[in-house]
């Protein structure tokens, strides 16, 4: 018999029943709705090893709902609006939520309470992973790089926070739209990049975020009153660099860089998405940083090989990202750029003035930069060791390997 | 033919706080796994369990609530098979998807009763 069970069916499941379920208890509530929904997924996965339901989604969402309903009944909580409670169960009312365009607006709700002011950014991920995305806590810590206890305590203190705000499960009031919306497509952005740039060694985990945010992304866009061009650029962004996800390692899951990557393999169905949301975000009189690093992530994409890069294009963008928004790592990026059109002079005047530790994770790509730099001047013994000290930053084994690689072709030309 | 039965000890779900998605996996795994006993024709039966645990003990009659100190040994539920001998049903217990968790399975051979 073939499974009527599609792929992710309960990780996407838990955010859609916490968020109506939200939407009808209360944002108070919240730790027993999430404990309900788990609960709602052990009783399926033991109920139907035997026997799939005809409907899965509706057997969850209603035992979902019941299970809700006799956890908040034995906390007989002063909260706890016992009108509802008193209700039959079947009441119309709450099936109401279960409908798709409900479904989606409360997912939404949820993203914006993820990213209310009062939690603090860190506290924004976990939050989302966990309460849109259905992460669990090791799966979060695992994604993020972070310590289980680490993530246990994010959680825990996005949701005391919430309860002693008494945040409301609603979308923010008009005046704060557009501030809550850039917290919103940075939260977006920086699930994203964990996906795309994090050195995770786990190929699955990486393809799961990239593919939340991009989920994410979609959802804010079929709400009119939340499309901008920084969202489409920043979808535009999302989608450009999710069609190279594929290349970025080979089939041993070894680091493949831009040089070497097989551009026949890049999704082209992504890159023409990106397109289109690219040339929606032009109608919009705004630049925000997600245009330029789009704009960097197009020409990428655009060169048909590494050599034919229009590198002074890159540059330009790059240039006009670090005014709008300075950034170190952004500094090195123009670094590395300026190193690929031989200006030597400027790259060792920005690699001078910058500081290892303000590139925290990123450091080794510094030491790299450095390497590379003597590389190409010819002093061989320098760039080796620049590429030791690279690979001294990194903790992570497949970017580690990656350099000692290269360290052993340097070595080769002494 | 004899009848055997497999019972599953440890590996709680609730307890091992597993996400969504491996639940889903486990779930398919135990579901392909019931899929291919009954396609043989060995599947005589079997439930799960809810981990709750009720114990009387002793003269007294003494009743006591769980969760008991060793979550480990709950016996989490049980298949009932038919089989040649023992060794044929560790082979078919080499589908159970939870060893990873720790889990068990102990095989014991249902007792047939002279007429």
């Amino acid at each position: 018999m073939e499974s009527k069970i599609v792929d992710h069916l309960f990780r996407h499941h838990y955010g859609k029943m916490v968020a109506i379920l939200t939407r009808y208890f209360g944002l108070a509530h919240i730790e027993t709705i999430e404990d309900a929904v788990q609960d709602t997924f052990i009783k399926a996965t033991l109920q139907w090893r035997k026997q799939l339901p005809d409907n899965p989604e509706a057997w969850l969402n209603k035992v979902a709902k019941n299970r809700t309903i006799d956890l908040l009944r034995s906390i007989k909580s002063q909260k706890v609006r016992s009108e509802k409670l008193l209700k039959d169960n079947s009441s119309e009312e709450l099936n109401d939520l279960f409908l798709d365009h409900e479904i989606e607006d409360s997912q939404l709700r949820m993203i914006f309470v993820a990213c209310h002011p009062s939690l603090k950014p860190q506290q924004q991920i976990a939050f989302a992973l966990k309460t849109i995305s259905g992460f669990s806590t090791r799966e979060i810590a695992a994604a993020l790089l972070t310590k289980e206890d680490t993530i246990a305590k994010r959680l825990r203190r996005a949701k005391q926070t919430i309860i002693k705000n008494q945040l409301q499960f609603d979308f923010p009031p008009p005046n704060d739209v557009e501030d809550r919306l850039a917290r919103v497509m940075h939260v977006v952005y920086l699930t994203f990049n964990e996906g795309f740039h994090s050195t995770n060694k786990d190929k699955l985990i990486r393809e799961d975020l990239c593919g939340e945010a991009i989920r994410l992304c979609k959802l804010l866009l079929k709400k009119e009153k939340f499309r901008s061009g920084s969202l489409y650029a920043l979808f535009a962004l999302l989608c450009f660099h999710a069609s190279r996800l594929e290349s970025k390692t080979d089939i041993n899951g070894e680091i493949v860089d831009m040089l070497k990557q097989d551009r026949s393999q890049w999704f082209f169905p992504l890159i023409q998405m990106g397109n289109s949301a690219m040339n929606k975000a032009m109608e919009f009189d705004e630049v925000s940083i997600y245009h330029y690093e789009a704009a960097i992530a197009a020409e990428h994409i655009k060169a048909k090989t590494f050599k034919n890069t229009n590198w002074n294009k890159i540059l330009l963008y790059y240039k006009k990202l670090q005014d709008l928004q300075p950034n170190t790592f952004t500094l090195l990026n123009i670094a590395i750029v300026e190193l690929q059109l031989n200006n030597f002079e400027v790259v060792r005047q920005i690699l001078d003035s910058l500081e290892a530790s303000d590139l925290e994770q990123r450091a080794y790509l510094y030491y790299g930069c450095y390497s590379e730099y003597y590389e190409r001047r010819g002093d061989l013994v320098l760039a080796i060791s620049f590429l030791d000290q690279a690979i001294l930053n990194t903790t992570n084994a497949l970017e580690k390997r990656y350099l000692e690689k290269k360290k052993v072709i340097l070595q080769n030309r002494i | 033919m004899k009848d055997f039965m497999m019972i599953f000890i440890g590996a709680d779900y609730q307890e091992l706080g597993l996400s969504p998605e491996e639940l889903q996996s486990r779930m398919a795994k135990w579901f392909a796994w019931g899929q291919k006993m009954e396609a043989q024709g060995i599947l005589k039966g079997g439930e799960a369990l809810i981990p709750t645990v009720k114990r009387i003990v002793g003269q007294d009659r003494t009743v006591s609530d769980g969760p008991f100190a060793d979550s480990k040994e709950i016996i989490g539920g049980y298949y009932t098979v038919s089989a040649k001998n023992a060794d044929a049903v560790v082979a078919i217990a080499q589908d159970y998807p939870d060893y990873d968790l720790g889990g068990t399975v102990e095989i014991r051979e249902v007792m047939v009763f002279d007429r």
